[in-house]
């Protein structure tokens, strides 16, 4: 149940994991402790999904070349620019980008955590191109109870999910805090869970929680204990996040030369690491 | 006799978007949008008393924005008068019946209110992986949709957008079930929409624009009115208001009026 990062990454994220979920949304609460232990270990992913609004865990993983596709509606860092190698991969065709929108994802978690075969759209949603730049993940069906067409979506069943919460007791019951974002609902749909925690939770503490800001233990797969590991992005109700270290990611991975010399300034090389 | 007061592009713009807002109506916004957070609140605190508006992932209703900040996630976003879940802020947007204004943008942005936040060029192999559209397909099913953009330029505003991510009006039959763009506020101008052909139409200039200018900058021709007005500056209060909310500047860091 309680893991070192490493030993959850070695263990439980098997090389060529078929669909991972990564948890957070935009530069806040990315499990990134979790994510480092990924690029270290160089463990390539099949395919990644992101929450409805992603930021430096997908960047690092799709510049370090460790996933062929990518299902994602957003990959950016809002006012401080775009993704310089998520843009470096898609342009070059280095990944393959699987178009979803918010509603797909949400609705798609829905139906994994559900057990749903499939999830039909609210109409309106066929006019964007999102459901035509994907045609694995969406078709049109006819509505059984109206007649009228309807856009449905497959079920998202990750295979693993990396998520951060603020903190967990000895059984692995986990909560959050602030806003919680996603990813209460990818641990939901997800067959493995790897939860990154800020610290252990207090007597009580979880109890007191309402039942939303809450995971039980028997979804949780694994605890991972890293305090400040959501850094660079925030971590809600314990660090906003280091905007000069998010720029100067921004900045040097402009270059693939210079994701490399983030890599290695910052411990991820994967040179001198036994697996 | 009128004291000139200096204000920025930003605060203009912010100013123009509160005054498409109606009291008791529910708005919404995503990701960077600082300047449509500044916009309600601003109206909250004016001419729209009752205003609701979502902020973004963060599930904040009506925050107070105390100070506003840049991320459309962050936590001091949570200073709010009521919080939802990102889950149930989804389920709301689908439902069609209570988003009565989205705010949208785009990479790229078309005469009929097309917003493009994925990929510019051939969608395999874009010339511009744009960071994709969150929940830009659902302003199809919003009451209406007010479109701001911080650049105007031949790249931003196109005949077509290569990718729809927000739809706009449909060129071809059909309609939207919502009540589609109503009006789009750039650095330079204002366009709303042609009733019967739906396309754009210059609404108004800001102050000091020509319409040389406007023209030069925008990819496609729109519909000129009968009569081309300018846009009203911001007055002594709105800007005191949003100075009060922005004390870091975010609205001004673009260039001064």
């Amino acid at each position: 149940m309680f893991l070192s990062s490493a030993e959850a990454i070695e263990r439980l994220v098997p090389e060529g994991t078929g669909l991972l979920a990564v948890g957070g949304m935009h530069m806040h609460n990315n499990p990134m402790e979790l994510v480092r232990e990924l690029v270290l270990r160089r463990r390539g992913v099949r395919r990644l999904l992101t929450s409805p609004s992603a930021s430096l865990a997908a960047d690092l993983l799709i510049g370090a070349g460790l996933v062929d596709e990518v299902a994602t509606a957003y990959i950016g860092f809002e006012h401080l620019g775009l993704a310089p190698a998520y843009r470096r991969a898609a342009e070059s065709g280095a990944v393959t980008v699987l178009e979803l929108c918010e509603a797909a994802i949400v609705h798609g978690l829905f139906a994994g955590a559900g057990g749903l075969p499939f999830t039909a759209l609210p109409p309106g949603l066929e006019l964007s191109d999102v459901s035509t730049a994907n045609p694995e993940h969406f078709h049109t069906i006819t509505d059984p109870f109206t007649g009228e067409r309807v856009l449905v979506a497959a079920p998202l069943r990750p295979d693993v999910a990396l998520i951060h919460a603020l903190a967990a007791d000895e059984r692995g019951n986990v909560f959050f805090a602030g806003a919680h974002f996603t990813d209460r609902l990818m641990a939901m749909a997800a067959k493995t869970v790897i939860v990154q925690v800020e610290r252990m939770a207090k007597a009580g503490e979880i109890a007191a929680q309402r039942a939303e800001s809450v995971l039980p233990g028997f979804l949780v797969t694994a605890v991972v204990v890293a305090p400040r590991g959501c850094l660079p992005t925030a971590s809600h109700r314990a660090y906003g996040y280091d905007e000069p270290a998010l720029r100067s990611y921004l900045k040097l991975s402009r270059t693939e030369d210079g994701f490399a010399e983030y890599l290695q300034i910052n411990g991820m090389a994967a040179a001198g690491v036994t697996a | 006799m009128s004291v000139t007061v200096e204000y920025s592009t930003g605060e203009l713009m912010a100013a123009v978007m509160a005054r498409q807002l109606r009291p008791g109506e529910v708005a919404i916004m995503g990701a960077v949008s600082a300047l449509p957070q500044a916009a309600c609140r601003l109206a909250q605190l004016t001419t729209a008393p009752g205003l609701w508006f979502i902020a973004g992932g963060s599930g904040a209703v009506n925050p107070h924005l105390e100070p506003l900040v840049a991320s459309s996630c962050d936590e001091r976003l949570l200073n709010a008068d009521a919080v939802m879940t990102l889950p149930d802020v989804i389920l709301v947007e689908g439902r069609g019946d209570l988003i009565d204004v989205f705010f949208a943008g785009g990479l790229q942005i078309d005469i009929r209110g097309n917003c493009n936040l994925g990929p510019v060029g051939s969608w395999s192999h874009p010339t511009l992986r744009g960071p994709g559209g969150v929940g830009l397909p659902f302003v199809a099913r919003a009451g209406r949709v007010v479109i701001y953009s911080m650049s105007h330029d031949r790249r931003t505003f196109v005949e077509h957008v290569d990718f729809v991510s927000g739809p706009g009006f449909p060129a071809g039959p059909g309609g939207l079930p919502g009540g589609g763009p109503s009006l789009m506020v750039t650095p330079l101008c204002t366009m709303d929409f042609d009733p019967g052909t739906h396309l754009a139409r210059l609404a108004t200039l800001h102050p000091g624009v020509t319409l040389d200018q406007v023209q030069e900058a925008t990819g496609f021709a729109p519909i000129l009115p009968v009569k081309l007005e300018t846009t009203p500056a911001p007055t002594p209060e709105e800007l005191s208001i949003l100075r009060r909310l922005d004390p870091a500047g975010l609205l001004r860091s673009g260039a001064s009026r």
